[in-house]
């Protein structure tokens, strides 16, 4: 923050002060005009969308998109299934990491350059890529059709180790040499000296998961045939399967299923960002 | 610790003994730490790539029992005529969409890095498409470009008269997929743009300015050189993810009008369910991972490179 106070000491010019705005206006205009639109569909009947020219302002307000999302579909499965299995693998995923990141950045041990390598190499290997041997895999587990196969594959992504070890490797070794030395054990320190330490950090990586979980598609499409067991974008991809696309309970769906994710981000942006423009690509 | 408080007068083979003890004590809980990551890791991450290998030297496997194909799949992979053009319209996506929405991103975050008040606000409206998932994006926007009531479509129908058909035209089908993941990604880039910017030494830009130099050619001649780094990882990581468009593919298109945006996850995805040819579809995943990796070592060299 103070950096960037800095660079304001060299004023831009009026003009490129007002060509700014402009720019920003637009981009703003852009990115939400689609969500009012949107919003405004939902809350009429679909029949009442080929109308041409078209009804900006729904007259009257029509609810029934919303209703049948729950009464004709198990949108309240897949809402319920999407919140559960990204907040288990959320919290799942940070005692593992943090496990993990404790022992890279803080242990000696033999090895380690080997599983540090490991770990890096498969930060980059494409997912997608994956798909046909987890399927295999999962299959030959039985936990096809079963909530476990969405959230035990995700378990596996290093990226979080390597996030976590740079917030655990900032703090200074005397910490918990001072620890050890007054006889904790190495979860003991990790649990009451470096967990408090990190918070800010862990609370942002936490955010991030959940999001990345929440939005997943691919995997869950893959695994999951049990509409309902499924999470919520397959179930909205699901709703268009029918002869005739009801665009306005499509309209209805995908707003209530954004509806969490942005509540969580704005519950946390301050420290999202915060995190984002310190430099991400510091390491 | 074992080693300083033991008596003076043990033999050289009691002090190896303890030594080593100590070693496997501090390996033990270092390999406890890192068992559930290791564990995860093997079974969901390495086997598959393994696995993928394997795989890609069979025929048939989901439906039908698996058999040996030898180089079948391999020698397929560069004269199937529907892969060649999935890995074009691929390469073809990311050619439109990376250096567009590193542009636009480009002129956001210069834009942002001025705002003095009610920044953080703008920060969130601009994020807002970003956080969404690819395929709720992708649904918002049929309401945007659908030819009967898509907000975009009749606005093109009541300015021009001409009522286009953004997905029914083989033409068009992967330049609007590309226009609606650039929509996405813009937050994205300009938070990460604009970080580059805030990280940029301001004593330069003082210096410049002393020099005469205007606001044109201090972008040109400073900001763009010293956010190499930035762009180097930036267009790398844009393509590794870009290589594996499916979501949007998926529910907008399915792969067509003609196969026009047909991708490589899109075949992956149909090899196993569609095609029931989980080997050729492996092949293919092999060399996605393998290109992956070149990318990603490529990244690691340029950044290198920057900071010693």
């Amino acid at each position: 923050m103070r950096a960037a106070r800095q660079r304001l000491a060299l004023e831009p010019s009026p003009a490129a002060r007002m060509l700014a705005t402009l720019v920003l206006a637009i981009t703003v205009v852009i990115s939400l005009a689609p969500f009012f639109y949107v919003v405004s569909t939902s809350l009429k009947e679909t029949k009442s969308l080929f109308s041409y020219p078209p009804r900006w302002i729904p007259d009257p307000v029509y609810l029934g998109n919303y209703l049948a999302l729950f009464e004709k579909h198990p949108f309240g499965w897949w809402l319920g299934n999407t919140l559960a299995i990204s907040a288990i693998v959320t919290g799942l995923k940070l005692v593992i990491d943090g496990m993990a990141a404790y022992a890279l950045a803080k242990l000696d041990f033999s090895g380690k350059h080997a599983i540090v390598t490991a770990l890096l190499i498969s930060v980059a290997v494409p997912l997608a890529a994956l798909l046909i041997p987890l399927f295999l895999i999962t299959r030959s587990m039985g936990l096809i059709d079963t909530r476990l196969a969405l959230i035990l594959p995700p378990l596996a992504n290093p990226l979080g180790v390597f996030m976590i070890r740079a917030f655990i490797a900032a703090l200074p070794d005397e910490l918990i040499h001072s620890a050890r030395m007054d006889g904790a054990g190495e979860f003991e320190i990790l649990r009451r000296v470096v967990v408090p330490l990190i918070r800010p950090g862990l609370v942002v990586h936490a955010t991030f998961i959940f999001a990345t979980q929440y939005t997943t598609f691919l995997w869950p499409l893959v695994a999951v045939h049990d509409l309902k067991k499924q999470v919520i974008t397959v179930g909205i991809s699901s709703l268009r399967a029918i002869f005739t696309v009801d665009w306005g309970l499509i309209s209805a769906a995908s707003l209530v299923a954004a509806a969490p994710l942005t509540i969580i981000f704005i519950l946390f942006q301050q420290a999202f960002f915060q995190q984002s423009l310190a430099g991400a690509l510091k390491e | 610790m074992e080693a300083a408080t033991s008596p003076s007068h043990m033999t050289e083979e009691e002090h190896r003994r303890q030594r080593f003890w100590a070693a496997a004590r501090h390996n033990l809980t270092a390999y406890i730490f890192l068992a559930p990551i290791l564990i995860f890791f093997v079974v969901f991450m390495a086997l598959p790539v393994v696995w993928l290998f394997y795989l890609s030297f069979q025929h048939d496997g989901i439906l039908a029992p698996a058999q040996f194909a030898g180089l079948d799949n391999w020698r397929r992979t560069f004269s199937d005529g529907l892969v060649v053009k999935c890995i074009g319209n691929t390469l073809y996506y990311c050619v439109l969409a990376i250096p567009t929405v590193f542009v636009l991103g480009m002129i956001v975050a210069l834009s942002l890095q001025g705002v003095r008040r009610g920044a953080a606000l703008l920060r969130i409206l601009i994020y807002f498409p970003t956080l969404q998932a690819s395929l709720i994006v992708a649904l918002i926007w049929t309401f945007m470009i659908h030819p009967d009531f898509g907000l975009l479509a009749l606005s093109i129908r009541a300015l021009t008269g001409v009522k286009v058909n953004f997905l029914g035209d083989p033409h068009f089908a992967m330049p609007t997929i590309a226009m609606i993941e650039v929509w996405k990604g813009l937050g994205f880039w300009s938070i990460l743009f604009l970080s580059g910017l805030l990280a940029l030494p301001s004593d330069l830009y003082h210096a410049a300015e002393l020099d005469g130099a205007g606001s044109i050619r201090r972008f040109f001649s400073l900001t763009l050189p010293l956010m190499k780094p930035t762009f180097y990882f930036g267009v790398i990581f844009a393509t590794i993810v870009n290589l594996q468009l499916f979501d949007s593919v998926f529910v907008l298109t399915d792969g067509g009008p003609v196969n026009s945006t047909a991708t490589i996850a899109w075949y992956i995805y149909r090899s196993l369910f569609t095609f029931s040819d989980p080997g050729f579809g492996a092949t293919l995943s092999f060399l996605l991972v393998i290109v992956v990796l070149a990318l990603t070592a490529l990244q690691t060299w340029l950044m290198r490179e920057r900071t010693p």
